[in-house]
C-alpha cells in the first residue's frame, strides 16, 4: 500500500457545461434565443416576463421553463398571459437549476413552435450565478426597491450576465436608488452587459426592452440558419 | 447553499479519477476555489461527507486553496483588491475593471492510498 499524490486540474462544474452546451446547440439550431432570468426573491422574474410578452405582440412566440422550489404557480401565470408553451420545474429545495434540469424539461417543451425561451431561475443572486443552463443570454434583474448597492453585495452575478434590466424604476425617487452609485459599481464589474431601466408597473422603457430582444433573436436565426446549410441533417 | 450540488459534482469526478488510478481509497482532495466561486468550505466538507459513506472517498479531506478578486486601474496601471463596499481604485478613485481572478472552481490534485 502506498499514498500517491496525483495532479489532475479538472473544472469540478465540467459536467454540468458540458449539459449546457448541449441545450445551447439545441436552442440554436431551433432558432431559439433562450434566457437564463436570475434575480432575487420579488424583484419580478414573472412580471418581466408576462409584460415582455405583451410588448413583443407578434414579433415572437415565447416559452417559459419555470423554475421555482415548488409549485406551478408562475407556470399558470405565464399561460395565461400568452405564452405559446410553458414547463414547471420544482427543484424540491435546490437553490438552483442546472442544465440537466433543463435538458429534461426541453424534451416536454414545443420547440418548433418558439421564438424566444425565458428560464425563470429560482429566485436567489448567489447559487444560480455558477451553472451554466445553456441560454444565449444570462439575464440579471435587479430592482431599484433592493437598493443601488446590489451590485457592491452580489458582484459575481453583475459580472457574468449579459444584459442587465433595472426594474422598478418608477420607485427611484420613493427608495432613494442613487443611479451613479449603481451604474459606477456595475460598470466596474462588467463594462459591456446594456442596461434597460423599466417599469413592469407603469410599462416604460419596455419598448426598447422588447426591440432589442427582437434584434438579438433575429441575430440567433441567422446563425441557426447558417447551421442548417451546413448540415441540413441535424434538424 | 449549492455547496451540495457542487459536492456531487465533484464526488463524481473524484470516484471517476481514482478508480482509473486503481485507488483503494482517497484521502485529500487540493481544490482552487476563487473568492467568486462563491464557495463556504465548512458547508462544502459538510455535503461532501454527507454523500461519500460508502465511496473509494469516504473521509478524504478537502484542501481548499483561495484565489480572489482582482481589479486593474487603467490610469495608474496597477491591480488592487477591492475595499469592502468599495470597486474603486484605491489610489486615484477611478472606476477599475475586473480581472478574471478569483473565477476558479478546479481539482488541482487528489491523494490516494493504492
Amino acid at each position: 500500500m502506498s499514498v500517491q499524490h496525483v495532479k489532475i486540474v479538472k473544472n469540478v462544474l465540467a459536467g454540468n457545461d458540458q449539459a449546457a452546451e448541449r441545450n445551447r446547440a439545441r436552442f440554436t439550431a431551433a432558432g431559439i434565443l433562450a434566457l437564463n432570468v436570475i434575480a432575487a426573491p420579488g424583484a419580478g422574474k414573472t412580471s418581466l416576463i408576462v409584460k415582455t410578452m405583451a410588448a413583443l405582440g407578434d414579433r415572437a412566440r415565447v416559452g417559459v421553463i419555470e423554475g421555482d422550489i415548488a409549485g406551478s404557480i408562475d407556470t399558470e401565470k405565464v399561460l395565461a398571459a400568452g405564452a405559446w408553451d410553458a414547463v414547471q420545474i420544482n427543484t424540491g429545495g435546490n437553490c438552483h437549476l442546472e442544465a440537466g434540469m433543463v435538458q429534461r424539461a426541453l424534451d416536454d417543451l414545443n420547440l418548433d413552435r418558439l421564438d424566444i425561451v425565458f428560464i425563470e431561475n429560482v429566485g436567489n443572486l448567489v447559487c444560480p450565478t455558477h451553472w451554466a443552463l445553456g441560454e444565449q443570454i444570462k439575464l440579471c434583474l435587479p430592482s431599484t426597491a433592493e437598493g443601488h448597492d446590489k451590485p457592491i453585495k452580489y458582484p459575481e452575478i453583475f459580472a457574468v450576465c449579459d444584459v442587465i434590466v433595472l426594474n422598478k424604476i418608477d420607485l427611484i425617487e420613493l427608495v432613494d436608488f442613487d443611479r451613479d452609485f449603481f451604474y459606477k459599481a456595475v460598470r466596474a464589474l462588467n463594462p459591456r452587459a446594456p442596461i434597460f431601466e423599466i417599469s413592469c408597473r407603469t410599462g416604460a422603457g419596455l419598448a426598447a426592452w422588447a426591440g432589442w430582444l427582437v434584434d438579438r433573436h433575429l441575430e440567433i436565426e441567422a446563425a441557426a440558419r447558417r447551421l442548417n446549410q451546413l448540415s441540413p441533417h441535424i434538424v | 447553499m449549492h455547496e451540495l450540488s457542487i459536492a456531487s459534482y465533484l464526488l463524481d469526478s473524484v470516484e471517476d479519477q481514482a478508480r482509473q488510478l486503481g485507488a483503494q481509497r482517497v484521502l485529500a482532495i487540493n481544490l482552487v476555489a476563487g473568492e467568486r466561486a462563491g464557495i463556504v468550505d465548512e458547508a462544502l466538507q459538510f455535503s461532501f461527507d454527507l454523500l461519500t459513506a460508502e465511496t473509494l472517498a469516504e473521509g478524504a479531506r478537502i484542501n481548499v486553496r483561495r484565489t480572489f478578486m482582482c481589479f486593474h486601474c487603467a490610469p495608474c496601471d496597477c491591480e488592487y483588491s477591492p475595499k469592502v463596499g468599495d470597486f474603486n481604485c484605491p489610489n486615484c478613485g477611478a472606476v477599475g475593471q475586473l480581472t478574471a481572478d478569483g473565477t476558479e472552481l478546479l481539482i488541482e490534485s487528489i491523494e490516494i492510498e493504492t
